[in-house]
């Protein structure tokens, strides 16, 4: 039996009811009296430089209230990352030139959105039409055309958090007018680590950009009040505390000015944390017009124009013993993050970051360059650089494997880290359950018995396929690692819990669902702590007005970061209640035990009171006390600030989330596609608060993962997207769902909240080398490019 | 010009003067408020705007409004009475088979037109009943789950 009464339970999640019969409330769902519609112009080239905008036509047609271009902003920049080295580089509308298709130009405000989508056509742009770059290969050589010429001025947001100003250039070190972020880090002596090696390997890859695909389409609602100069934002966001800090200063509005209200996000995953220019657009047309506006993307605009999984390639050089220990490692791999920079330096830091606590490789170089070029923007994505990476280390690591005869799967459990372990910048391990991951995902598809098969060097096929011949099975893996949260604005979640006279409570969190079930989870955590049930707490959520600050629900540090800060506030609430408590039954508060809403004294049964007799006893003593209890956790209590992006130093995270995940493919030689039959992950995320929602995140990320490691890609010819429809961008369907067997790895984390950590996203990153690596097993080729698309596979047999 | 419908929508007649390029989807959302019925594509891809139509699923983005005149439509609205949960909404709860809640409204509704018409279904027809309507939450393995334990306790 659990020790534990709330948290572990597979309990249902809290909005699950509101969320089944249509009630739930998402940003597209919001209405609002007087209501106007907005539809924003967008460059049809992917580079050209604005010669002149001529909106008079459109202003003329009735129904049209306001027309904006870049001239009407002014200077106004923002971004993702706004660092002294990295400054903002992008305008809600462009001023002088475009850079991706889909570039936003100008902005209609009208009656409806047919009329706004009308009034955009007669918006008259002369463009002079730039040489483009559509790759980094092509971006870095000398005589590419330059997308940014320009060095940029102004305060950062990272100098406002108190960050010291830089005059340092990171161009002076990569010496490529394009480039738009370098992160390199290294440690131990590479030279010698290759020379100490048996057996070397050099290899390249390639991971392509892919899609969110959240099913809610992005959204803002603005409604600016002219008499108190406030402006209410609802929008479909992952962060309602840094929307609010980078909207307020693109605005030039006082930070207590804006609000940004709850509405329930349809999916996310990573896609809606970055700020855009549509949210800035219906905040500047609210606040001209004095009238709500509401911006809702086409489905095409949230593929084109609302960020996409960086496209990277990836070159990879490791040595390794005879007996499989891996002695030397150097990545260089360069990612492109389209027109702006998007999330270009956080992914190039994050591919080493999200990485590097998987294997113990004494001899370590990294160096990742991101680069401007003229394709859509890239931004974060569920692992954020992860599935790219691992996908390049974990093939290569099997294919080192097979060539020493050894068992990948031995070969990994001799290089992970375990718990314990330093990383290199410091973090350290507390809790890492890889090893166990790694057996038990291996157990999921019967490991020995795919190896088998393939250890005697006979074809695979032999009794293993549908077929004979034609069908083929293989088994793969792969691992990934993940940060419970990190340091960035706006650097800690609070949490506060009021008590009720019925003894129940109301948790008030600035964190925001999105599906990954957080108000179920920080409830239940609280009602642990409180001693209460799960029915006796209300969660009130997603309001900067009314609730403390909030990391976000990006980063992974949901569970561990902002459930501390619940943990506290619950703590903190209970304190003051058994404090009254012992005052009204005249003992010491260690005297006192509760449970189910009871406060016993000890030993003494016959002497209680209930929770809500102590609540109201509190309001009649002290100074009218209604117990309202707080608390505070920092996304990581061990650093005063963020990392060095370019360094990679500095501390990370509190704690790292591990998965291992295996597959077993099915391979159809005539056709090459690739069915995965098994899908089976190991994830050790500390514990799991609620077992549901843990495993419902876990079968998430697998799916996706499979997508991407089979079928999705985003299709771009100079720079215009090709499939930028559900059906052309081929992301699973429920046919495609494998038969999964989870499983979660209990290492309790001592810095968690009841020792949980990151499980939302880790989960993804390991199934492209474990369908490459099975897709191999199946039938001998190795593919080096994601998607794993039949014509690769056939074009692979054949060759 | 606008003209006028009579539908019958969860059980209740409504007259609505409608467009002619309105979809049955704008119609449900705009002019009735029912928006559990959600636009993910506008496309007729993604499966959200699922709704039953004289008891079958059609993607309401793809139905103009005047085509649906005198015809009898149900949507996420109605599918609780009384305040109790359908069984088929009551186990998407229990069995954690909703995250974000974007599909779920046309995910239990084409989920309703299964079973009415296939009580007990195999796992296969439930993934090839629930294959137009994309969830990217899940990953399908606990709507799937969901769906099957309707089809068990209601066979028993």
């Amino acid at each position: 039996m659990s020790k534990y009464a709330v948290v572990g339970e597979g309990l249902p999640r809290i909005d699950g009811p509101e969320k089944a019969t249509g009630q739930a409330k998402f940003t597209v769902d919001i209405k609002l009296p007087g209501m106007l519609y907005g539809k924003i112009l967008r460059s049809p080239y992917p580079h050209a430089r604005i010669i002149s905008i001529d909106t008079s036509a459109a202003e003329a047609l009735p129904g049209v209230k306001a027309v904006i271009t870049g001239k009407d902003i002014g200077e106004v920049r923002y971004a993702f990352v706004d660092t002294p080295r990295y400054p903002a580089d992008e305008r809600p509308l462009a001023i002088d030139k475009v850079r991706y298709i889909g570039d936003e130009v100008a902005a209609v405000a009208a009656v409806s959105e047919a009329v706004a989508e009308e009034a955009l056509g007669l918006i008259k742009v002369e463009y002079e039409v730039l040489p483009a770059v559509f790759t980094p290969e092509e971006a870095i050589k000398p005589t590419a055309a330059v997308i940014h010429e320009n060095s940029l001025e102004g305060t950062s947001a990272w100098e406002e958090w108190g960050a010291a100003g830089r005059s340092h250039d990171y161009r002076a070190e990569v010496d490529i007018d394009n480039a738009s972020a370098r992160s390199a880090i290294s440690f131990g002596d590479v030279e010698e680590g290759f020379r100490q090696a048996d057996h070397i390997r050099e290899d390249s890859f390639d991971a392509a950009a892919t899609a969110h695909c959240a099913l809610e389409p992005h959204a803002a609602v603005a409604s600016y009040d002219p008499v108190n100069g406030k402006l209410d934002l609802w929008l479909s966001t992952m962060g309602i505390f840094l929307k609010r800090f980078v909207l307020s200063k693109a605005l030039k509005m006082p930070i207590s000015k804006v609000r940004v209200r709850h509405s329930y996000v349809g999916g996310a995953f990573g896609g809606k944390i970055d700020v855009f220019p549509y949210e800035f657009c219906a905040a500047y047309l609210s606040m001209k017009l004095g009238r709500p506006v509401k911006i809702e993307l086409d489905r095409e605009e949230v593929f084109t124009t609302t960020r996409q999984r960086h496209p990277i390639s990836i070159k990879i050089k490791t040595g390794i013993k005879k007996d499989g220990t891996i002695v030397a490692q150097d990545i260089k791999l360069y990612a492109d993050n389209g027109g702006y920079r998007g999330s270009g330096a956080i992914v190039v830091f994050l591919c080493h970051g999200f990485s590097f606590p998987v294997y113990n490789i004494p001899n370590y170089r990294y160096e990742g360059i991101a680069v401007y070029t003229n394709n859509p923007i890239r931004g974060p994505q569920r692992g954020h650089g992860a599935p790219q990476v691992r996908f390049a280390i974990d093939s290569q690591l099997d294919m080192i494997a097979r060539e020493l005869g050894l068992d990948p799967v031995e070969v990994m459990l001799k290089n992970v880290r375990h718990k314990g372990d330093v990383l290199p910048n410091g973090d350290k391990l507390n809790s890492c359950g890889l090893s166990d991951a790694i057996r038990g995902a291996a157990q999921g598809v019967n490991w020995t018995v795919g190896r088998s098969q393939l250890n005697k060097g006979e074809d695979c096929a032999k009794g293993s396929g549908r077929d004979g011949a034609r069908f083929r099975r293989g088994v793969g893996m792969s691992l990934c690692s993940m940060f419970s949260g990190a340091m960035y604005y706006p650097f800690a979640s609070a949490a506060m819990i009021k008590l009720h006279d019925d003894g129940s409570a109301t948790l008030f969190t600035g964190s925001q669902e999105l599906g990954q079930g957080i108000y179920t989870t920080l409830g239940q955590v609280a009602a642990e702590e409180l001693g209460i049930g799960l029915d006796d707490i209300r969660v009130v959520a997603g309001d900067t007005e009314i609730t403390p600050i909030d990391l976000g629900s990006f980063l992974s540090g949901g569970a561990l970061v902002t459930g501390n800060a619940v943990k506290l506030a619950a703590a903190d609430a209970r304190r003051q209640l058994l404090e009254v408590a012992a005052e009204i039954l005249e003992v010491k508060v260690e005297d006192l035990n509760y449970r189910n809403k009871q406060i016993f004294v000890k030993g003494n049964l016959d002497k209680s009171i209930s929770y809500a007799k102590a609540i109201q006893g509190s309001v009649f003593r002290k100074n009218g006390n209604p117990i309202i209890g707080t608390g505070s956790y920092k996304g990581n209590p061990e650093t005063d600030r963020y990392p060095s992006l370019a360094k990679a130093k500095g501390l990370f995270t509190s704690a790292y989330g591990f998965c291992a995940q295996a597959v077993e493919v099915e391979v159809d030689t005539l056709t090459g596609k690739v069915k995965v039959l098994k899908a089976s992950t190991f994830h050790d995320c500390g514990f799991p608060l609620n077992k549901t929602i843990v495993e419902g995140q876990v079968e998430g990320c697998v799916s996706m993962g499979m997508g991407q490691a089979l079928s999705e890609e985003i299709v771009l010819e100079k720079g215009q997207l090709f499939n930028a429809s559900f059906l052309n961008y081929r992301l699973p369907i429920a046919t495609d769902t494998p038969e999964t067997k989870d499983g979660l790895v209990d290492s309790l984390e001592p810095n968690g909240p009841f020792g949980a950590k990151e499980v939302g996203e880790g989960a993804v990153a390991g199934m492209l080398a474990a369908v490459a690596n099975a897709v191999n097993d199946a039938v001998g080729v190795r593919i080096y490019s994601t998607p794993i698309t039949p014509d690769k596979v056939l074009s692979a047999l054949q060759g | 010009m606008k003209r006028l419908i009579n539908i019958v929508v969860n059980g209740e007649p409504h007259e609505v003067a409608v467009n002619p390029e309105q979809t049955l989807l704008e119609i449900l959302r705009e002019e009735l408020g029912l928006t559990g019925t959600k636009k993910g594509c506008d496309q007729g891809e993604c499966g959200a705007c699922t709704v039953l139509v004289d008891g079958k699923p059609v993607s309401s983005c793809l139905v103009l409004a005047v085509s649906v005149n005198g015809k009898s439509i149900a949507t996420i609205e109605g599918l609780s009475q009384n305040g109790r949960l359908h069984p088929l909404q009551e186990a998407f709860v229990q069995h954690g088979a909703i995250q974000c809640g974007f599909c779920t409204p046309g995910m239990l509704l084409a989920a309703k037109y299964l079973l009415e018409n296939r009580p007990l279904p195999s796992e296969q027809e439930i993934k090839e009943a629930i294959a137009g309507n994309i969830c990217r939450c899940t990953g399908y393995v606990k709507i799937i789950e969901a769906i099957t334990a309707v089809a068990h306790s209601t066979a028993q």
